[in-house]
């Protein structure tokens, strides 16, 4: 007997079921899936000619070849007509993205599909409004007149920036360009206001504007660069665990050196092409570092810098490129802006310092050895025998993203890159690894709001969680496709507050209702929120989501969303930019709907109001939102991209997803092979043209050349290097009572929240808690076993955590998992943000670990506490 | 068809009839879907903790490993409940597990399940555990069987697939 019920044979689709076309709904990788559907109680055979895959289920599968099947890729669905169907989700072989390969959340696409007898069951079915302790459901026409109203009475008392937001800005988990279209239209240009936040930072911001804002867009190379690679850099990424397939089918191969054959086609001539060497720069022995050991132990550099100090470690590589005299010249003097590059050699590089000393303050304040900087510099930049450039690709997310000094850090990594001639060469670039899929678009030039830039374009923007949690001019506060009582920064602050604050309108209502009654209907409601928010300095919240999430227990409105197949939906991946269609091969739950149809109906409702009182002015602005289809939104947003009938050269110019010109239709004609944005109209043929690399030509700014940034001065003295949020706990004998960094990241294991994860046997018995990595020396010391329960806490706020004992953190940190349904970690990150871009830094705080009494039965006995960075045999 | 066998035993519930079962041949078909057949595949007597010992099941397409643990494992059987026996093809994309370590890693792309804790993947990128098989021990003889597969085995949408008749 199995813990959960395992099945061991699965229907098999008919020859003529249904075949639609899918990309997973997780990860940034973002790979394709094909959905086949058929009737319940229909059955395809086991011969080739007898089933829709054409495989001969008479005979075992050969390993790597015959497409993956398993229990969790099976389900049965409700169809759009209201039949009962059988769903196979499989991963398709012609993806050039995964080649039939998936990941452990790829894998559970279907198992994860809505399903009234399964757990999925818990999903959000209808529209529903508080009313005191309970919700009640309602009908959409009521709870879209009750917002419009709200909205409207708060907008027009207090101003636009009375609302608040915290919405997804990604693609994938449901979301696309049509839903971010959606939002920023309500937003920027319904609403009007800029008291924006994106769904996982306080603010609305990129997270990378220290690239963006030198001409390169953070998604710049292609997949095969992973493929044609002479050293891939992975820094601050853990693609093995969070880019799972990218890492197994892209990267690997080439570490392998399966991928030689493929690099003499596109190198020059004479050119050396051998397997990859791998730098992976990262405070944790990741699996990402062991599995690439076990691959080839000689080819693997391993940087364990001090948290927060990447910026200075990227610059002190550059510096010993520079010393070495392995900068790319030729390249930084046709395509860069030697204006600028001065500033960059004076304050980034700090030439002025001589090696020496500027290499020993670097090793004193990142920890990291200068022969190991050295030999990072040489796998980066050295060149190959016979003078060629090495070709490096390097790839960075939220290590860094998420560090100290996001502004600086993010420059200085883009900054290599260009000093060493890596952009837009085959087998080079510098970009993001991802989280999500992107489809980021929305009005910009429409916005009613001033939108601003980092520090230096305007900016920093307002740090919305702050708003919210303290001022009483934030009136009502939109929350959809995110869960901020986990997600958020500072977490356990954030909701008490958040909580605090709902709470008082909730409460006004309660009192006025033993007054008068209950309102009678949503005209009514509105009224009274409306006269609660002036009374009480109470905050009215609209939770918009698939599930119940921790942060809708304190909602005042929670609206049901469709998910992923329950609407067709646009994205791109982050690793090639590559623009497919999501169809739709079910019927969303209940009566949820697509987000751009929710913010949609609520400003065309608001239009209604303002006309019903002769305000046609702002009538105009709730207009065109009155979609009917996914699709008509999709060109709606079309249209307000710049004219892409430009040449080749001219791609730099255009913004990254820029997809003027595809249709539906394409889409599906091009199916798995996609086209990759941003996509121009050839000027010659009128032909659509997809961007497979980058900036071959020229950068995005107006004279077309990387602009350089000199960055930040800094101190190797760590009292002197941190900001307070940390040294504050080096003071008044916190360094006693705080003893380990804590930094924190994701598990292979679950997505994000695990929203949908929560459901699944095999993700609740495997990672049933939040938890803490410890480093066996630490452990041993404090008497703490795997399988423990110990609370992690600080100044910040606390958490409880399992433990898991490996070699991952090093000796003095812990590392948890971010978030989990059981519980937040992000409790005890500090408030700090980049003054320049509000940007958080999520990856450390100081913690004290303190051991629970007792353990938990069941997690003992059915957890797997086995270490998960050793893949040795 | 097999619907038709399960439903005779649909009416398992009590504790009693329960536990009755559980020393019953009866069982593993009323668990499973499949008409498995019942095969010796070891002896305790020539088990060695560590030791993983090979064989095929149901049928010689299918490669298992039967594992003694040295510790009490999930539907282990054996006087310490450690004897173990799993499909060895990893259900991410069918490659063969090695075991080592206490555990089976798959060298394609470094999925790892724990034997102790039913085959769970608690590294890597197989959504679907590896699925146990069901041993039941001799106690006279020390012959172990495998009477039946928990889970779909990797490359078949069914995990008989022959069905031969008695």
């Amino acid at each position: 007997m199995a813990l959960f019920a395992r099945k061991d044979r699965i229907p098999i689709p008919p020859k003529d079921a249904q075949k639609f076309i899918t990309v997973c709904q997780y990860c940034t990788v973002g790979c394709g899936y094909y959905v086949y559907r058929w009737p319940v109680g229909k059955e395809g055979g086991l011969k080739p000619e007898e089933n829709a895959l054409g495989i001969d289920f008479t005979k075992q599968g050969v390993a790597l070849q015959t497409q993956s099947i398993t229990e969790t890729m099976h389900n049965v669905v409700k169809g759009e007509d209201g039949k009962l169907y059988n769903i196979l989700i499989v991963p398709a072989k012609d993806s050039p993205v995964n080649r039939g390969n998936y990941s452990i959340r790829g894998g559970t696409n279907a198992q994860a599909a809505y399903s009234p007898t399964k757990p999925t069951r818990d999903r959000l079915l209808y529209p529903m409004v508080r009313v005191g302790d309970q919700f009640m459901p309602v009908s959409w026409d009521e709870a879209i007149d009750l917002i419009a109203r709200v909205v409207k009475g708060v907008k027009d008392k207090w101003g636009p920036d009375s609302i608040a937001m915290k919405v997804y800005d990604h693609g994938g988990s449901g979301a696309g360009f049509e839903e971010n279209w959606a939002v920023g239209k309500f937003f920027f240009v319904a609403v009007g206001t800029r008291m924006l936040s994106i769904h996982n930072r306080p603010a609305y911001n990129s997270e990378v504007w220290g690239q963006r804002e030198r001409g390169v867009h953070e998604l710049n190379y292609t997949y095969e660069d992973a493929r044609l690679a002479d050293t891939i850099v992975l820094w601050g990424s853990n693609p093995f665990e969070t880019a799972s397939v990218f890492y197994t089918e892209q990267m690997l191969p080439n570490l392998q050196g399966a991928t030689v054959e493929e690099k003499k086609k596109e190198y020059m001539k004479g050119e050396p092409a051998e397997p990859a060497r791998m730098i992976i720069i990262d405070p944790r022995k990741t699996s990402s570092v062991t599995v690439a050991q076990s691959v080839a132990p000689d080819r693997i550099l391993h940087l364990r810098p001090n948290l927060g100090t990447d910026y200075v470690l990227a610059n002190a590589t550059a510096r010993a490129v520079w010393e070495k005299g392995w900068w790319d010249k030729e390249f930084v003097e046709k395509r860069t802006d030697l204006k600028t590059f001065e500033d960059y050699k004076k304050k980034s590089l700090m030439l002025d310092v001589p090696y020496d000393e500027f290499m020993s303050r670097v090793e004193r304040l990142t920890s990291v050895k200068r022969e190991d900087i050295e030999k990072a510099a040489e796998w980066i930049a050295k060149p190959k025998a016979g003078g060629f450039r090495r070709r490096t690709l390097i790839i960075y997310e939220k290590g860094v993203i998420w560090g100290y000094k996001n502004y600086d850090t993010i420059a200085a990594i883009a900054q290599l890159a260009a000093l060493t001639g890596n952009y837009g060469k085959p087998g080079t670039g510098c970009g993001r690894q991802g989280g999500h899929q992107e489809c980021y678009f929305r009005p910009h030039d429409k916005s009613r709001a001033k939108l601003v830039g980092s520090i230096y374009a305007g900016g920093p923007p307002p740090n919305i969680d702050e708003y919210v949690k303290n001022d009483p001019r934030a009136k009502v506060y939109f929350v959809s496709g995110t869960d901020p009582y986990l997600s958020t920064p500072n977490s356990q602050a954030y909701k008490k507050r958040v909580h605090e604050r709902t709470l008082a309108l909730t409460r006004y209502l309660s009192e006025q209702a033993k007054l008068a009654g209950e309102p009678a209907g949503s005209e009514d409601r509105a009224k009274r929120i409306l006269e609660g928010l002036e009374k009480t300095s109470g905050l009215l919240m609209v939770v918009i989501d698939m599930y119940e999430t921790e942060t809708a227990r304190d909602a005042h409105v929670i609206l049901p969303a469709a998910g992923w197949g329950e609407k067709p939906t646009t994205s791109i991946n982050c690793n090639s930019r590559l623009l497919r269609i999501y169809e739709q091969f079910m019927a969303p739950p209940g009566d949820a709907k697509p987000d751009w149809w929710i913010f949609g109906r609520i400003a065309t409702r608001m239009k209604e109001l303002y006309e019903a009182e002769g305000n046609y002015e702002e009538a105009k602005y709730c207009a065109g939102m009155d979609w009917k289809s996914a699709e008509e939104v999709f060109l709606d947003g079309a249209n307000e991209f710049p004219d892409n009938r430009v040449s080749e050269e001219d791609e730099a110019m255009l913004p990254a997803e820029c997809y003027k010109g595809v249709t539906y239709e394409y889409l599906r004609k091009v199916g798995q092979k996609g086209i990759q944005t941003p996509v121009r109209i050839d000027p010659k043929t009128g032909q659509l043209v997809g961007t497979k690399r980058r900036y071959v030509h020229k950068f995005g700014t107006p004279d077309g050349k990387f602009k350089w940034y000199g960055t930040d001065p800094w101190d190797p003295d760590p009292m002197k290097f941190y900001p307070p949020q940390i040294t504050k706990y080096f003071q008044d004998g916190n360094d006693k009572k705080f003893p380990f960094w804590f930094t924190n990241g994701r598990s292979q294991i679950i997505w994000q929240t695990g929203y949908n994860d929560r459901h699944l046997p095999e993700k609740v018995y495997t990672i049933p808690l939040p938890y803490i990595e410890m480093n066996p020396e630490d452990a041993k010391r404090l008497g703490i076993k795997s399988g423990d329960l110990v609370e992690v806490y600080n100044l910040e706020g606390n958490a409880i955590a399992l433990v898991y004992v490996n070699d991952a953190p090093p000796p003095g940190m812990i590392y948890g998992t971010m978030y989990h349904w059981k519980g937040s970690l992000n409790h005890l990150t500090t408030d700090y943000t980049d003054p320049k871009t509000t940007i958080p830094w999520y990856k450390a705080s100081r913690v004290a670990v303190r051991k629970l009494k007792g353990n938990l039965e069941d997690v003992l006995k059915n957890t797997s506490l086995l270490p998960i960075n050793d893949f040795t045999t | 068809m097999f619907m038709t066998k399960i439903s005779r035993r649909t009416f398992i519930g009590g504790s009693a009839a329960m536990s009755a079962l559980l020393t019953s041949p009866e069982l593993v078909k009323a668990l499973t879907s499949q008409p498995y057949s019942r095969v010796k595949v070891a002896n305790i007597k020539n088990l060695r903790v560590g030791e993983p010992v090979s064989f095929n099941y149901p049928d010689k397409d299918s490669p298992a490993l039967l594992i003694k643990l040295g510790e009490r494992a999930y539907g282990g059987v054996g006087p310490d409940g450690d004897i173990v026996a799993y499909s060895s093809l990893c259900t991410h994309m069918g490659c063969p597990v090695v075991y080592s370590k206490k555990r089976f890693l798959c060298p394609c792309h470094y999925s790892m399940f724990d034997p102790a804790k039913n085959g769970q993947t608690y590294q890597g990128h197989a959504s679907e555990w590896l699925p146990q098989i069901i041993l039941r021990l001799e106690p006279r003889t020390g012959d172990i069987y495998a009477e039946g597969v928990e889970g779909l085995i990797w490359g078949r949408v069914r995990n008989v697939l022959k069905v031969t008749k008695k």
